[in-house]
């Protein structure tokens, strides 16, 4: 009895149970939750996860290999009370202050440029591309020579260009070593930026600018009537993203100088990183990587409000 | 029998059965503790910069113990500046290797993570002469030896003593007020010193902590808890560092990283820095004009003595290697004066040993140069010393705070400024728990 039956049973699950099933999937409600899941699974492991993970550091006492006790929100107290933290505060805007608006300045005119018609277009925007591909850390090394005190490029060409007797410090000194960072991240930014705003430059239509040459509009015109407004959108995402990887970067500066001289250099990230790992104090270290968090939001929700607006 | 059994309370029976069948499991396993031993076992150590210090462990020690005991040591090589993250790693989450290598203070960080392997400690200690205290500060947490000690990758006055001779110096000078001084002189010569400033992982503590020391300064008292970093003692320190770097260095060494001085002194640029022995190992292989006219000497004394940085090497056995017993079978017979002095020979001097046996050892007579290494050991203390080692002279030395006092006031900051920052920042973190 049973013997017959199963080849009979299969054909009809088959027969009830898939379609029921396509049926089901087909719904787009449905379908849409199943397409969502897998990269929500990811995020929550591997994003999500670590963040509750390091709010939960933050307000604890958690010495490195030793079981944690809550103190609330006592490791912020601590920080705020904690002079080189409003220097790396005050170190972190200046940093992603100067490095987003010269990468948004310079992307826009490198944007503008590629958009024009020369030979080799193609070959000049993937050469382009080459400081944003090649792995940062690489990279840095090279600048590291081309910053080093002892044998800088830069320096040697001062020199012996007879414009200066010595080269300058480019790491050693305060200032410069903050312009130097900003500099160096500028150059590994700015590709990143030209390349969004050349695909926002390729979606404006050409008759807008016939139109606008028609009512005699100059190419200063052009650009800020027709240009600017319509690649706003653009803008803002490529800055809010700009943001935030400029305000938690951590390999420049941790190649270059790992935040010396004297702090001089130190950011959110590079500053909770050696607490935590160097000095043991796994919550002050989350507390400080956290710190970043509120700032960050604050100017994320303030450009957003701005472009709104405008 | 029965009897016995029946008479053990309830709790004895559970032992006795739970004892059992772990016995049980243990034997299926292979992993009767005292017994057998696992096949394998590892230790994590960092590329070291005498290559033959890693060969030798490779291809001598590792086959020596195999044939031995049968065990195959795996001998794990983490990428230079990459070990502390990798430790960190293994001991939070209590997987990996079995035993690891430390640097400076991490038997005190990582302590209870780390296996008491005092046994092991004292009869190396036996067999090979006695520990050097120095190695004692390194290790032992809370009377417990959570390492044991390998050697120390000290730091000396590395200098050049042909641009020394030219000033008119035939030997180091003895206190830093001379060194001062022959330092115009050479910087007028145009061979200025280079001592980093800047935020590496050693060289700046090597050199700025012992300058500390010596003019009688310190960061807490032996209390491990009273803030004593704003004293007229370290006024005169700082003073000193301002003016000795004015005087004496390029501005470049506030930027500094551990690379950067060997740099300049192996092309020519500084007349003398404070680094371990990796300068004149360089200069030997690569530049050998500027390693005959290089020697080392112990840092100068200051008005309070003479001091120098402990860069201790350690070894620990993680608390979660499976067999704890084997892991110490391995090191104790690491430890043993053939085993032990092998290694050392292997990198020369590079690695003071902390052991009194291998005071005299050839090793020290392959490079008379060194001899200074093993003298600084009597001087040689950790950061944050005189007060017990601790997380909070660690964070200190995370934190950069004795380093960015003197580096500030190079920089140009009032001694004053930089002293009250210095002590803010030690009393945040040395405050009471």
């Amino acid at each position: 009895m049973s013997a017959h039956s199963e080849p009979i049973a299969l054909p009809a699950i088959r027969r009830r149970v898939l379609p029921a099933l396509r049926n089901w999937t087909e719904r787009e409600d449905v379908f849409s939750w199943l397409m969502i899941l897998p990269p929500m699974a990811f995020l929550i492991a591997l994003v999500g996860y670590p963040f509750v993970y390091g709010i939960w550091l933050s307000l604890e006492n958690r010495p490195v290999a030793q079981p944690g006790t809550f103190i609330g929100l006592g490791n912020f107290f601590s920080d705020f009370r904690d002079p080189t933290f409003w220097q790396v505060v005050q170190n972190t805007f200046v940093y992603t202050g100067a490095a987003t608006l010269l990468k948004m300045v310079g992307g826009l005119g490198l944007a503008l440029v590629m958009n024009q018609a020369f030979p080799m277009k193609n070959l000049v925007r993937a050469v382009l591309l080459l400081p944003f591909i090649v792995p940062t850390v690489l990279s840095t090394i090279a600048w590291m020579w081309i910053l080093d005190p002892s044998f800088s490029v830069i320096n040697w060409l001062l020199v012996h260009g007879g414009i200066a007797a010595r080269g300058p410090s480019w790491l050693g000194n305060p200032a410069l070593a903050m312009a130097s960072l900003i500099v160096v991240n500028t150059w590994r930014g700015l590709p990143f930026y030209a390349i969004t705003l050349l695909a926002g430059l390729q979606t404006i239509p050409p008759e807008l600018y016939e139109a606008a040459t028609i009512d005699g509009a100059s190419a200063l015109d052009r650009f800020r009537y027709v240009t600017l407004p319509l690649l706003k959108p653009v803008v803002f995402i490529v800055t809010m993203f700009s943001l935030i990887f400029t305000f938690s970067d951590f390999q420049l500066v941790y190649v270059l100088t790992r935040g010396g001289p004297a702090n001089a250099t130190h950011l959110f990230a590079t500053y909770a990183f050696d607490i935590a790992m160097s000095g043991g104090q796994f919550g002050l270290g989350a507390s400080v990587a956290l710190a970043m968090l509120p700032p960050l939001a604050l100017l994320i929700v303030a450009l957003a409000l701005y472009l709104r607006r405008a | 029998m029965s009897n016995e059994a029946h008479a053990l309370p309830a709790d004895s029976r559970r032992q006795f059965l739970k004892a059992t069948a772990f016995g049980v499991a243990g034997a299926a396993l292979g992993v009767r503790p005292g017994f057998s031993a696992p096949k394998t076992m590892s230790i994590m150590h960092e590329n070291s910069f005498i290559k033959t210090f890693d060969e030798y462990f490779q291809k001598t020690l590792i086959p020596a113990y195999e044939k031995l005991t049968g065990i195959k040591i795996k001998y794990e090589l983490v990428s230079v500046g990459g070990l502390q993250t990798r430790v960190t790693t293994v001991a939070e989450t209590g997987t990996g290797p079995d035993m690891t290598l430390n640097f400076f203070n991490w038997p005190f960080l990582y302590d209870e993570k780390y296996v008491d392997v005092g046994d092991v400690a004292e009869e190396a200690g036996k067999k090979n002469g006695g520990w050097h205290d120095a190695a004692k500060e390194a290790v032992v947490v809370n009377g417990k030896w959570k390492a044991i000690p390998f050697g120390n990758v000290g730091q000396l006055m590395n200098w050049r003593t042909d641009w020394f001779k030219e000033a008119g110096y035939d030997k180091f000078p003895d206190t830093w007020d001379e060194l001062l001084e022959a330092g115009i002189k050479l910087k007028a010569n145009g061979h200025p010193f280079g001592f980093e400033l800047g935020h590496g992982f050693g060289d700046n503590h090597g050199w700025l902590y012992p300058l500390l020391w010596s003019y009688g300064g310190r960061e807490v008292e032996p209390d491990g808890k009273t803030v004593v970093i704003d004293s007229a003692e370290t006024a005169a320190a700082v003073d000193f560092a301002r003016t000795f770097f004015q005087k004496t260095m390029l501005e470049d060494v506030l930027g500094w990283t551990d690379p950067n001085n060997n740099k300049a002194y192996l092309s020519g640029q500084i007349s003398c820095t404070n680094n371990a022995e990796s300068i004149l190992w360089a200069a030997k292989r690569d530049f050998p004009e500027i390693a005959a006219a290089t020697d080392q000497s112990l840092n100068p004394k200051g008005p309070a003595g003479r001091f120098h940085i402990l860069a201790p090497w350690s070894h620990s056995i993680f608390t979660h290697t499976p067999d704890q017993h084997a892991a110490k079978d391995f090191l104790r017979w690491l430890m043993e004066p053939a085993q032990i002095g092998g290694w050392y020979a292997s990198a020369v001097s590079y690695y003071a040993p902390y052991l009194h046996a291998f005071d005299d050892a050839p090793l020290w007579h392959v490079e008379p140069r060194n001899i200074p290494y093993r003298d600084s050991l009597a001087t040689s203390h950790l950061p944050g010393w005189p007060a017990p080692i601790s997380r909070a002279s660690s964070e200190s030395v995370a934190k950069y705070v004795v380093v960015d006092m003197f580096a500030k006031a190079c920089a140009g900051k009032s001694t004053k400024e930089v002293i009250a920052d210095a002590s803010a920042q030690l009393k945040q973190i040395y405050r009471p728990a």
